[in-house]
């Protein structure tokens, strides 16, 4: 379990996330076309998973736009943007604000990857979805980066994840 | 377990809709604010949920304005939305459409409504949300009508649906 904020307020996650060096935990999500997909689907790229309560939300919106921007110059590396909402939800989000540079994946069928992650929120208003998160994956799946909130209201830190992609 | 249709192709819903007749099972939802409601919440008045897979797709979307209208004219009744989008999602389509005589309610906290209203998706494109279906609650919280739609594509039967309000 970890502590985060939430509009100032403590709030807490189901677990704690992937340990740095660790392997990332396989997971199943469901992409804008309704297939599934898991960690094996990106394999030989880094990855930028960019976990978020929902983009229908102002920050998921403004973080997911930046992670577009920085995807766009980078075909080494694929830019996850993870969230409960369902992949209706994300396709529109993403057509409406013509993002095409990140793949957006849902947790519509369980929360199974929200709990292997740590990030499942357990109090506060959005009880049941994920506290905002990055972590970074190197081609191997090793997690080189992770942060969690602290404040899950505020943007991530975004210099410090591109910078462990440079 | 029922089986209905997707697209043609054959799915199966986790349960049975509650029986005409029984008492209504309790539940615990999300609302636009993000507050949960239950059953309790409209004690003393009569209730048509309507329950679908995703207000982000085009037959959820139809049926939300249809009972939007009626909703309108009808206070003395309450139209419950019902689905697994979160409620940014439901209050942003709400906002757009201006379908506020209705009320959405979402399952983003987990699938118990789902479950204990037999309507989960065990299989096909739409595994993990609902089937679409509509069932009318009594003041006393009695079952006195229900429809599973057989083809999760086609609209409800309206008129059947609203002539047990009346």
């Amino acid at each position: 379990m970890a502590n985060a904020l939430f509009q100032g307020k403590p709030a807490h996650t189901s677990g704690e996330l992937p340990k740095v060096g660790s392997k990332a935990p396989d997971f199943k999500l469901t992409a804008g076309d309704l297939s599934e997909v898991t960690l094996a689907n990106f394999k030989g790229k880094k990855k930028l998973l960019s976990i978020a309560h929902s983009l229908d939300t102002g920050v998921c919106a403004a973080s997911t736009k930046k992670f577009n921007d920085f995807a766009k110059n980078r075909s080494d590396v694929v830019v996850l943007v993870v969230t409960a909402d369902l992949p209706f939800a994300q396709v529109r989000f993403c057509t409406g604000e013509g993002l095409k540079n990140v793949v957006t994946l849902s947790m519509m069928r369980d929360r199974h990857f929200a709990k292997d992650y740590g990030v499942l929120l357990t109090d506060t208003p959005i009880a049941g979805l994920c506290a905002r998160s990055t972590l970074v994956l190197d081609e191997n799946d090793k997690v080189l980066y992770t942060q969690l909130g602290p404040e899950l209201t505020v943007e991530p830190d975004y210099d410090k994840a591109f910078a462990v992609l440079k | 377990m029922a089986d209905i249709t997707h697209r043609g192709n054959p799915v199966h819903t986790s349960g049975d809709l509650p029986a005409v007749g029984s008492r209504a099972p309790d539940f615990r939802l999300t609302d636009a604010e993000l507050k949960d409601v239950s059953l309790a919440d409209f004690k003393g008045k009569k209730k048509l949920l309507n329950i679908f897979p995703s207000i982000d797709t085009p037959t959820c979307a139809l049926s939300t304005r249809k009972f939007n209208e009626y909703a309108a004219s009808h206070p003395e009744a309450v139209i419950i939305m019902v689905s697994a989008d979160l409620p940014f999602a439901q209050k942003r389509f709400c906002t757009a459409e201006n379908t506020n005589n209705v009320k959405t309610l979402s399952m983003m906290r987990d699938r118990h409504f789902a479950k204990d209203y037999g309507v989960l998706l065990l299989d096909g494109l739409y595994k993990g949300i609902t089937a679409r279906a509509i069932v009318v609650i009594d003041e006393n919280d009695k079952v006195v009508y229900t429809e599973l739609v057989p083809e999760i594509r086609q609209e409800p039967n309206y008129e059947a649906a609203l002539a047990t309000l009346m």
